[in-house]
């Protein structure tokens, strides 16, 4: 026993090492472990109160400029909502005619981020909402541009967002007017790639993207970007298409996050 | 050894991590301190020290951030503090080119598993985007250490 003892002295470098590799491969082979959310979620309103003061400097910082980039987009918005309550109506006798239902409900809750992360990457963020707030895991994540992730875990007062810039991020995507739907990934700064969408589509340059409401997380119809290329997968039955993203990643300080979603056509 | 002399500058970087490094990101990609720190306790102080306190400060960097996948951060940083360990004491020995060959080495290396693990979707789908994203995480936080060596030579410390 004690050569054993003298033994981990001896060597107690390697056994240190040994020993923070083991540690270490066990928590990232238990990252789907609930136990561990609630840890992260504890950790992520921790690192939101720290924060806090920081982001309150940084919206002062942007408060001005902020202020007059919303008038214009107000003026532009009101004379949009004027065009658009006639489109309502002609829609909504429209739908009278085909007797057709559709009542689609958001319930949308604002939120500010409160930190981007430490790591050297930037994949996720906090934000200064959570459970409190009605947001839970795997819930939607969005600007006024478009889809911007989702919660993967919840705290009490703050919430950890996988961003859409993140490579392991997916999105159930359809491509307007075509119909097409497909898979889209991150690929660069700015640009994403949607996979598994059929050949014989007709897809151009410029084309909306949209989410396609398959997934379990994310309603039908949420803005997530537009076209920018297409090529034939060269030996596949699929086409490639290059989506150009429209939020800034580095810019954006708020978020918007579904909690609720019903969509219901009869 | 005072345990004043890791929690101070520990805590230091941890904050400057946290409010800095969103300043100083260039798109996606940002400085990664606590690397720096790391590699500078573990050549003041050998091997042991190194990987626990890389293991420590990896733990609390993934619990205060956000990390995809929790654990990432206290294996590459105490895989960079086991081997920024050996150059513990070794500058008088080896040639000062080698030296600083091995600590870009050893940092290069570190990433190279970080990228590994945070875009192995990416290898797949584009092995040249890949290498771009390592490359530049490693040289943006290679140019602060660069700029660390006017201050605080890491050879210095050794």
């Amino acid at each position: 026993m004690y050569g054993i003892y003298l033994a981990l002295v001896r060597h107690k470098d390697h056994v240190l090492f040994a020993l923070s590799l083991f540690l270490s491969s066990f928590l990232l082979l238990n990252n789907s472990n609930p136990q561990m959310g609630i840890i992260r979620g504890k950790a992520a309103e921790m690192v939101s109160f720290v924060s806090s003061p920081l982001t309150w400097v940084k919206s002062l910082m942007f408060l001005e400029e902020e202020n007059q980039l919303f008038r214009e987009k107000n003026l532009a918005l009101s004379l949009q909502v004027e065009s658009m309550l006639n489109l309502q109506k002609e829609n909504e006798e429209l739908l009278e005619m085909l007797d057709f239902k559709r009542q689609t409900k958001l319930l949308i809750k604002p939120a500010r981020v409160v930190n981007k992360g430490i790591q050297p990457n930037l994949l996720s963020i906090i934000i200064d909402g959570g459970k409190e707030d009605g947001i839970v895991k795997n819930q939607p994540v969005l600007t006024p541009k478009g889809v911007i992730g989702k919660t993967v875990e919840a705290g009490e007062s703050a919430s950890i967002v996988q961003l859409i810039t993140d490579v392991n991020f997916r999105l159930s995507v359809r491509i307007l007017p075509s119909g097409a739907t497909g898979i889209l990934r991150r690929l660069k700064i700015g640009t994403a790639q949607i996979r598994e969408v059929q050949k014989n589509v007709e897809i151009n340059i410029g084309d909306k993207v949209i989410t396609s409401g398959f997934s379990d997380i994310y309603p039908p119809g949420l803005p997530v970007g537009a076209v920018s290329g297409v090529y034939d997968d060269r030996g596949s039955f699929q086409k490639v298409v290059n989506v150009t993203l429209p939020n800034d990643m580095s810019a954006f300080q708020y978020v918007f996050v579904i909690i609720e979603k019903s969509n219901e056509m009869d | 050894m005072k345990w004043t002399d890791y929690i101070i500058p520990g805590v230091f970087v941890w904050l400057m991590q946290l409010i800095l490094s969103d300043f100083l990101a260039i798109e996606t990609v940002r400085p990664d301190f606590p690397v720096i720190l790391i590699l500078y306790w573990s050549v003041k102080n050998g091997r042991a020290v190194g990987t626990v306190s890389g293991f420590f400060f990896g733990l609390l960097v993934d619990l205060s951030g956000t990390a995809t996948f929790f654990g990432l951060s206290p294996l590459i940083y105490s895989i960079t503090g086991y081997l920024g360990g050996n150059l513990s004491g070794s500058y008088t020995r080896i040639n000062p080119f080698h030296f600083s060959i091995i600590w870009i080495t050893i940092l290069a290396f570190q990433f190279l598993i970080f990228c590994g693990v945070q875009y192995q979707d990416l290898w797949f789908i584009n092995w040249h985007l890949f290498f771009g994203k390592w490359l530049g995480t490693t040289l943006y936080t290679l140019s602060f250490v660069a700029i660390l060596q006017f201050i605080v030579p890491l050879h210095r410390v050794a």
